[in-house]
């Protein structure tokens, strides 16, 4: 059985390769469970054994078919390898950054064979556990695999089968190709635009650690009501997503300016979920999703009010002129290219980069249910790899109404002073104290925010 | 274009936000605010375009109050007035 690939799986199969190419492990992506109480891991065993054997897609591989198109092979339920889980025991009185420091082994472990796409990791520190999903990107976006969490779990409580409605279509798009060719020319026309002014990066020459970092930042929700209440003031009704980005790029900012760049544009591709809501459930594997390219001058970096307006305009008009669906339609030209050498094209507007930073906000968690195999879940937050270029990015997440953002980072990237500024920065633009990160006492209640829905990934 | 009635407007809004969520105009209620009918940040401004090339009202950069944009019956009534 097989299942084409969009172009945008291919894209993400090209950063796939890149990643591999630079850090032995590929694009992938870690979404965290943070329980009360000790997850039973023979039930949590035992139902993934099971689980799994429904999705053959898991194990697939990609391959190329005989019209050239690119597809994931999926082999038979009977070569199904069983999902590797991993259990770690902390001290009963860890402090989070040991949970960190473990969270991160996970996700920087490359898989064991090019069939294996996910992983999980369970970790007990003393009155809480930690379920890490580890996947590969080119199996799953981050809402897919919420939804896939879901699943598992509405599963295990009903024992009622929801395989059956997951969808795995995909025409080879092998035509419609005068289409595609317009969509190609407005996306090469942008990325010219984009490519006409310098732009900022970080260097990664100096990075010899082939591991990613994470900071992660939670807030509860009375913070998050208050940051909502501050975006729908400053920034307009439904225009978090805006805010957020607003403020990650100042915060970077102050980074870049630190270290005497000086010159040129910010570009910040934002990926965005280009799934329905009601088909969500359905579309769970491989990615939906495509891309804002936003570019800011350095002067319009220097004033929030300017910032966050240009940064609505440059949405507006990118949506205006069907950018997101145009990308879409211009990457299946792309499936055509060897991996190695689209990961050369990508790089090629921007001299050798794809960006300064990576940015998503992914909105309300597709993750449901307050509970997860009979433990109550306090959190669920995100630590993704990034691409490498930029090799560093800022994530928002929404988990029953508690913000959560993660700063992802390539070791040796930053300074210890610059990730403490970004952090302390970060904290204190969305209105949190500059604790140390995540609140492990957090408590469940119903979401009281005002954007909801699909959100963007 | 004839200038359309609020009823009419509000019509044409409730099958553009179907069109833009996927889902049946009769799930659809005027007086739910935007945000509990699953509209974020990228519909919302999807919402923003369509109502440009219709109505020839380039909303985000007019002087709306968030009360406006709270439902889509009170969109429509300041679509009605404005066009």
């Amino acid at each position: 059985m097989k299942r084409y690939l969009t172009g945008i799986d291919w894209i993400i199969h090209a950063i796939n390769h890149i990643n591999k190419k630079k850090t032995g492990a590929g694009n992938m992506f870690q979404i965290v469970l943070q329980m009360e109480g000790a997850l039973d891991e023979t039930i949590l065993r035992e139902c993934l054994n099971k689980f799994v054997k429904k999705f053959p897609v898991l194990n697939g591989r990609s391959m190329r078919d005989y019209n050239l198109a690119p597809y994931w092979k999926i082999y038979s339920k009977e070569k199904m390898l069983p999902p590797n889980v991993r259990t770690y025991r902390l001290d009963d009185n860890a402090a989070f950054s040991k949970v960190l420091s473990t969270l991160e082994q996970g996700i920087n472990k490359s898989f064991n064979s090019v069939r294996e796409h996910l992983a999980f990791h369970l970790i007990y520190a003393g009155k809480t556990s930690f379920l890490a999903v580890v996947f590969d990107h080119c199996l799953f976006d981050a809402r897919g695999a919420e939804v896939f969490l879901n699943m598992l779990q509405q599963e295990q409580k009903n024992e009622t089968d929801y395989s059956n409605r997951i969808s795995l279509a995909e025409s080879a798009h092998l035509c419609k190709w005068k289409e595609k060719f317009e969509a190609g020319k407005w996306v090469n026309r942008k990325l010219l635009q984009l490519s006409e002014n310098k732009s900022r990066f970080l260097p990664l020459h100096s990075v010899s650690e082939k591991k990613f970092r994470f900071k992660i930042i939670s807030l509860d929700e009375r913070q998050t009501s208050a940051i909502i209440d501050t975006a729908y003031n400053e920034a307009g009704y439904l225009m978090f997503m805006p805010y957020t980005l607003a403020i990650s790029i100042q915060v970077l900012h102050s980074i870049f300016t630190k270290r005497d760049i000086c010159t040129g544009d910010y570009i910040v591709p934002v990926s965005i979920d280009t799934r329905p809501v009601e088909k969500v459930a359905q579309e769970v594997f491989f990615n939906h999703m495509s891309f804002f390219l936003i570019r800011v001058k350095a002067n319009e970096a220097d004033s929030f009010p300017v910032l966050l307006q240009s940064i609505k305009q440059q949405i507006y008009d990118q949506i205006k002129s069907n950018l997101p669906a145009d990308i879409e339609k211009a990457s299946l030209l792309m499936r055509i290219v060897p991996l190695p050498i689209l990961g050369y094209l990508m790089r090629l507007p921007l001299k050798g980069q794809i960006a300064s930073f990576c940015f998503s906000y992914t909105g309300e968690a597709a993750y449901n249910s307050p509970m997860f195999m009979e433990k109550k879940i306090n959190n669920i937050f995100h630590m993704p790899r990034v691409p490498i270029p930029p090799g560093l990015g800022i994530f928002f997440s929404r988990f029953q109404g508690k913000l959560n953002v993660t700063f992802s980072y390539l070791d040796g990237m930053l300074e210890n002073e610059e990730i403490d500024s970004v952090v302390h920065t970060l904290q204190s633009r969305l209105g949190t104290h500059p604790d140390p990160l995540l609140g492990r006492e957090g408590t469940f209640a119903p979401s009281l925010s005002r954007e909801g829905g699909r959100g963007m990934s | 274009m004839n200038k359309m009635s609020a009823a009419d407007i509000e019509e044409t809004l409730i099958q553009e936000v179907a069109v833009i969520l996927a889902v049946d105009s009769s799930t659809i209620s005027s007086s739910d605010p935007l945000h509990t009918l699953g509209i974020d940040s990228f519909s919302f401004v999807e919402l923003l375009v369509f109502i440009e090339k219709t109505f020839n009202l380039k909303l985000i950069e007019s002087g709306l109050t968030k009360e406006d944009f709270q439902t889509i019956h009170l969109l429509a009534l300041y679509i009605s007035r404005m066009s």
